[in-house]
């Protein structure tokens, strides 16, 4: 009798892309069968998707160091492969392995967005798993989920025994090792999950009772945390092929609508010193061309010129390039210009006017603006500007601010160029009020408003010379927004879409809006509910999560917005979110 | 220029030829040869590729040149402590100037996972496949070179290069005639061939021995 994992193989050369399914990618580390417990980590998107997430390389990297203990991987097949795999009874195998999911101890989902949700029921239900975690019984592995979503886990609790909230390190790892322990002492899985409680940052949602507190698992040593000096590199083309370099956790800049600004709080920089000596050795074992110094707020990091200068002879002996993403506006140098010559340099405004930019509490000046003429000094010709729609307070004039951004910076490269040839690309999200930031109880701006604002903002732009819009749909921002703040009534909608043949929901030729809009009138569920303006003094489902940063500091922020009242980047001093009660801000 | 002869097998027969050449900058970085850059606004490493090898279809004879001035040895030894054993090199070359592989090689010999006989010269081979949604139906006998026999099993040397017959149409067509006795990973190809100025076929093995050396 054939394995599941040659059974595979044979289907694979009549699928797309086959080398995503078979594993062996370079840098896998070599496990015997005879580990004490076994991990897997579940992306629920495609292959070149997952294999570019930093977060899912350091969790696996971190239990892999461990001899007795393994961690694989699996990521969603897509349709293709899924109905061969369903026509010929094969499941969900890891990709180390060729281990049915079921089989091992944890499988851990990492939420990195909400139109990800269907896709873990995709692939629970390729894997032979039952949905619901009530429905799984003492042979199931324990299915946990972590990452950015968990920040307001309510919608997709039912899913899972655990949830991991707050940064994975050290969490995972205790997990795996409590099944292990449970195992060993042949625990029921409620009595792991009892034990499992008492990890910081665990939340369980079977056993979670009124009134109490999951407090945010934070990382306290940032310097000395895990980082994978050796990350598996892709088979097929990923998002992103290269060394990610993450410079420092949290963000000081306090924009208001950021949800990973509040929620990786506080601030922990890792020395230069160390930067450098990772990039060097992950260079080295993977062969990557580029090092992305990655972060929430790249220029802001202390340590950068001095990193820079540690690569330079570096990246040149090597032909590495550095690529410097995430670059605010007032922190951006002509030095950084010439040091990662890119073809593109993008930035994020984020709106139009001082006044809207004020709001939200993107400190960017109209003259910090000026200071891409640095970049077109440097060579550039070809820039991208990050804009959202439907901010708080937003106007038609915060909109034509966005077009008169574009035809300050034409002005601009023609004076210091004399060229015509700048292109720039105008980006625009749709606002979307997360949970755990200042604007958490904003309204998100009706279906027929953002097509209105999205059409006017076109009609402006195409006026202008070299500049190209896109945005973002608008069903999928409404969808993005209800799973966001919604509460534990939308799995029952989440099974009801994925039922009706909802599934990678963030690919826009995939995005179903009418199975979501069925799913909702069937389960009897109003989507405005969750996209309206929410009571500031309401309960909210995901109070009992506890970022360090507090309510209080939240709603106040909220005030100042409507004031138009910035507050300072955190480097020039402690604002008192609270978020140092779990960890003192290191700035270095 | 040095030309390693590697294997393609196990996972590495579903890497298609440009993820294979994206991979390539990577392992001959992390194998630190120092190859040659072309000279110009936009350089890029001189490294050059016999035939793409169809998606699926393993292979014991893929070639690479690559420009150093590192000894063959030397290249081949770092170049397998940065692959995994599915892409391993067994052989190299060293020989003066490129080549040119993609352009001269124009015939490759396949194992096909059929029995002896599943191919008769005289009843000729019909391939059909998908291009732009449409399905397209091709006489390949002529594409066809040779056809021998090794463990029980077909062997047939196909058009390479330019003029080319795809090792898994090919498997497709003895599929749909109910010939196959596996999959089409279990396809491997032997050994490829440039044309000798007599005409006949002529290893890539002997003909890169025989290149002039610096």
């Amino acid at each position: 009798m054939k394995s599941f994992r040659d059974r595979l193989i044979s289907l694979l050369p009549e699928v797309e892309k086959p080398a995503r399914y078979t594993g062996g990618e370079w840098n896998t580390p070599e496990k015997s069968g005879n580990v004490k417990a076994r991990f897997c980590f579940c992306f629920p998107d495609l292959y070149e998707i997952g294999m570019s997430n930093l977060g899912l390389q350091i969790l696996y990297s971190e239990i892999n160091a461990h001899e007795d203990y393994a961690a694989e991987r699996c990521y969603a097949p897509k349709a293709d492969l899924a109905e061969k795999m369903r026509s010929n009874g094969i499941p969900l195998l890891s990709l180390e392995s060729g281990t049915p999911l079921k089989e091992f101890d944890v499988v851990g989902f990492s939420l990195q967005f909400e139109l990800l949700y269907t896709n873990i029921l995709y692939m629970l239900d390729l894997a032979g798993i039952p949905f619901y975690s009530r429905d799984r019984g003492e042979d199931f592995p324990l299915i946990i989920a972590g990452g950015p979503c968990a920040v307001n886990p309510e919608p997709f609790a039912d899913f899972f025994d655990c949830v991991v909230v707050g940064e994975g390190e050290g969490v995972d790892f205790a997990l795996l090792r409590l099944v292990e322990e449970g195992k060993s002492k042949g625990w029921s899985k409620r009595r792991v999950l009892e034990e499992a409680k008492k990890i910081g940052g665990v939340y369980v949602p079977s056993l979670h009772e009124e009134g109490e507190t999951v407090v945010k698992a934070v990382v306290a040593d940032f310097e000395n945390s895990v980082y994978p000096v050796n990350p598996l590199v892709p088979n097929v083309e990923a998002v992103h092929e290269r060394v990610t370099l993450e410079l420092y956790r949290g963000c000081a800049s306090g924009c208001r609508f950021c949800q990973a600004g509040y929620y990786y709080r506080p601030i922990r920089e890792r020395s230069a010193e160390k930067c450098a000596e990772y990039a060097k050795q992950a260079v080295e074992s993977t062969g990557y061309g580029e090092i992305s110094m990655c972060s929430l707020s790249t220029g802001d990091y202390s340590g950068l010129k001095e990193l820079m200068d540690r690569l330079r002879g570096f990246v040149h002996d090597k032909h590495v390039n550095l690529a410097l993403p995430s670059l605010r506006l007032s922190s951006f140098s002509g030095e950084m210009a010439q040091e990662s010559r890119r073809s593109s340099l993008t930035f994020a405004p984020e709106a139009g006017t001082q006044r809207l930019r004020d709001v939200i509490n993107k400190n960017v000046t109209d003259a910090e603006i000026d200071n891409i003429g640095k970049a077109f000094e440097a060579g550039y010709s070809n820039v991208k500007l990050y804009f959202m729609l439907g901010l708080p307070t937003e106007t038609d004039e915060d909109i034509a601010g966005i077009a008169e951004i574009c035809r300050r910076l034409r002005g601009l490269y023609v004076a210091t160029t004399g060229k015509r040839n700048l292109t720039v690309s105008v980006s625009c999200a749709v606002f979307i009020p997360k949970p755990c930031t200042p604007f958490q109880w904003e309204a998100q701006i009706s279906m027929e408003e953002m097509l209105r604002k999205q059409n006017y903002l076109r009609g402006l732009l195409r006026a202008i010379k070299g500049v190209t819009f896109s945005w973002h749909g608008a069903e999928s921002s409404v969808l993005e927004a209800a799973l966001a703040r919604g509460d534990r009534s939308l799995s029952a909608v989440i099974v009801r879409a994925y039922e009706s043949g909802a599934r990678f929901d963030s690919w826009t030729e995939q995005f179903d809006w009418n199975a979501w809009t069925r799913a909702f009138a069937d389960c009897g569920a109003d989507i405005n509910r969750f996209t309206g303006a929410i009571d500031p003094d309401a309960d909210l489902p995901w109070d009992f999560i506890d970022t360090g940063v507090s309510k209080k500091y939240l709603k106040a922020q909220r005030e100042l917005a409507y004031l138009g009242v910035t507050t300072k980047n955190c480097r020039e001093g402690c604002n008192g979110c609270g978020a140092n009660k779990l960890g003192r801000c290191t700035i270095i | 220029m040095k030309v390693l002869k590697y294997l393609r097998l196990g996972n590495a027969r579903f890497v298609s030829h440009i993820d294979v050449l994206r991979q390539a900058a990577r392992i001959l970085r992390r194998a630190e040869i120092p190859v040659k850059y072309s000279q110009g606004f936009n350089p890029h490493a001189l490294v050059f590729f016999s035939p793409p090898c169809s998606v699926g279809v393993g292979s014991l004879a893929e070639y690479v040149a690559i420009d150093t001035d590192m000894s063959a040895e030397e290249v081949m030894e770092r170049y397998n402590a940065a692959v995994g054993a599915d892409m391993r090199a067994v052989k190299s070359f060293d020989v003066a100037g490129n080549p040119n592989l993609a352009g001269r090689i124009v015939a490759a010999d396949y194992l096909f996972p059929c029995p002896v006989g599943s191919y008769a010269a005289e009843k000729g081979l019909r391939i059909e496949f998908s291009k732009k949604g449409e399905t397209v139906c091709e006489d390949a006998t002529e594409r066809i070179f040779g056809v021998s026999e090794k463990d029980g099993l077909t062997v047939l040397t196909l058009a390479a290069g330019n003029v080319t017959l795809r090792a898994d149409r090919v498997f497709d067509a003895f599929r749909r005639e109910g010939l196959c006795a596996g999959a089409l990973p279990d396809t491997l190809k032997l050994a490829q061939y440039v044309r000798a100025e007599n005409g006949v076929l002529r290893d890539v093995d002997d003909y890169l021995s025989s290149f002039p050396t610096v």
